[in-house]
């Protein structure tokens, strides 16, 4: 039979297809499994948490801390519940990271505050000793990008039917609904009005200044998205 | 003699040679013998075996090169003038291969599914195991222990906020060595507290509805200033203006002492590991801030913090 093949290419490029294909459909099939659905309680970005994960990515802060908590026991004590592969299925990309030199921030908003995120971000050694994580102070200054957020909630509405305005079912019993504006300047006041509730329970009064003028520094974005990672 | 062989030869004894002076350098076999140091003598026993394994293994095949023909059918094609023996494999190669795809279609059907291995499952067995150990180890813990514990853990899940001091970091939190700030007496005088210290829904009212019996009329700045500084220094006696003011005004509830009375008002004067439960299960928002609720930890874990935090300001 191999020599059959060796003797006709286009069997053998169909053979190769098949064996590699059975590989692939091993690592596809189980994403398609229940197990890999959007799990109770998970729920879309609002449009001011997707710019502060656009912040995040920008800064590359997935190139120290991971979004992964593994089933151990060190981890779990430390981190909290264990990731599951549902509680990813709005992350676009994904930002499990390779590499924790900082610690994992999965669930960070279980366990840190808009206050503490502040803080940390101006002088990380002033609440972490011996961190060596750099001060991010730019972050208060650099207005975020709220259009950009806003068009990608958009395209990934229409294209993967991610559920924005529909009632979502949580942990608690509870629905929640992630609202989406139908026009930008809806889009730039939601997210004003969330940035708001952030600014309120910051001290860096520059930043208060600037979200009372209608401006959303890139601090208040990514603490917003800090705060939702649960 | 052939030339492979004596070259062998004469690279091994060089090796010998090279091994013998890096223990020469090191103290010498005697030293080692002496010190009955086997972990040394099993590392040059090993280098030994290894450079005489090498130079055999070497110019066997080596020699094999050089004098072996190959023999056997060739099959039909060629490529390139380049042919292909048909040469049987070799029989426990082949035993070893077909005994691989046995047992790899055993796995796959029958080995790994059957077997359910799962590492959540895996997770949780340990889980159990470690917490089972864990309770039983910890059943009966002094306060010595049960504070030592506390203070481990503190250092983990509370020291990022509260600081390793437990001073709150210059504000970034409450200061545990304190039961209480100015600050905050002062903010929830001004805006009341539904802090729920005692577990029940048993609201403390804001400025508008605390009224001083001994003036008679609302409490007024100047007394907010005096009673929170009074609260905030422990209830000492000596501060007379203070003392009035939370006669008149806080003593109904939180009693003359401050200590609090169960269902009604909780302790102003100290912490008490129930407080501090209260306040890990629910979280809290005050003067400062929010401090989220941390309800990963165990029984006995919360039992150890609730000690070592309480205690943190009775010293």
């Amino acid at each position: 039979m191999f020599h059959w093949l060796e003797k006709n290419p286009f069997f053998f490029a169909v053979t190769v297809f098949v064996v590699i294909a059975f590989a692939g459909l091993v690592e596809i099939l189980p994403n398609f499994a229940q197990a890999s659905r959007p799990i109770v309680g998970a729920k879309p970005y609002s449009t001011l948490e997707l710019t502060g994960r656009w912040v995040y990515i920008k800064n590359n802060c997935n190139g120290c801390h991971s979004q992964l908590i593994r089933p151990f026991k060190s981890e779990t004590d430390r981190y909290g519940h264990y990731s599951t592969s549902g509680e990813y299925a709005y992350d676009r990309p994904f930002l499990w990271g390779s590499k924790r030199t900082g610690p994992d921030l999965m669930r960070v908003g279980n366990y840190r505050t808009t206050d503490w995120h502040e803080t940390h971000m101006k002088d990380p050694a002033a609440v972490v000793p011996g961190s060596i994580m750099p001060a991010y102070t730019w972050l208060f200054k650099n207005t975020a990008d709220i259009d950009t957020a806003y068009a990608e909630q958009l395209t990934i509405q229409k294209f993967f039917a991610v559920p924005y305005n529909k009632e979502l079912p949580m942990a608690d019993g509870s629905k929640v609904t992630v609202a989406l504006a139908d026009t930008l300047e809806g889009a730039r006041a939601s997210a004003l009005e969330e940035a708001k509730v952030v600014a309120a329970d910051m001290k860096d009064q520059a930043v208060k200044d600037a979200v009372a003028a209608g401006q959303v520094p890139e601090i208040v974005a990514l603490i917003a998205y800090l705060n939702r990672l649960k | 003699m052939n030339k492979t062989v004596l070259a062998a030869i004469i690279v091994t004894i060089a090796m010998l040679g090279f091994t013998y002076a890096a223990v020469e350098m090191a103290g010498g076999l005697d030293k080692f013998l002496k010190d009955g140091d086997w972990v040394n003598m099993l590392a040059i026993a090993g280098a030994v075996v290894l450079v005489i394994i090498t130079t055999f293994v070497v110019t066997k095949y080596v020699r094999q090169m050089q004098n072996d023909t190959a023999s056997g059918n060739l099959a039909e094609e060629s490529w390139d003038g380049i042919g292909e023996y048909k040469n049987e494999p070799p029989f426990g190669w082949a035993v070893a291969y077909l005994g691989l795809i046995v047992w790899a279609i055993w796995y796959f059907l029958a080995g790994y599914p059957v077997n359910s291995y799962s590492q959540i499952g895996e997770y949780n067995q340990y889980v159990a195991a470690h917490d089972t150990k864990f309770n039983e180890q910890h059943k009966n813990m002094d306060d010595e222990t049960l504070k030592e514990m506390g203070e481990s853990i503190f250092i983990v899940q509370c020291a990022p906020c509260h600081g390793l001091q437990a001073d709150g970091m210059n504000g970034q939190a409450a200061d545990l060595n304190t039961r209480i700030s100015e600050a905050s007496v002062k903010h929830v005088l001004i805006k009341g507290s539904n802090s729920n210290l005692l577990g029940t829904s048993m609201p403390m009212p804001d400025r508008n509805g605390l009224l001083n019996t001994a003036t008679n009329a609302l409490i007024t700045d100047a007394e907010i200033d005096a009673v929170s500084k009074y609260v905030a220094n422990g209830l000492k006696a000596d501060d007379a203006a203070g003392a009035a003011v939370f006669a008149g005004t806080c003593a109904a509830c939180h009693g003359a002492d401050g200590k609090g009375m169960e269902m009604v008002a909780p302790n102003i004067a100290q912490m008490s590991p129930a407080m501090v439960d209260m306040v890990l299960n629910h979280g809290k928002k005050g003067a400062i801030g929010a401090m989220p609720a941390f309800t990963n930890l165990t029984e006995v874990q919360h039992k150890a913090v609730n000690a070592y935090v309480a205690s943190l300001s009775q010293k």
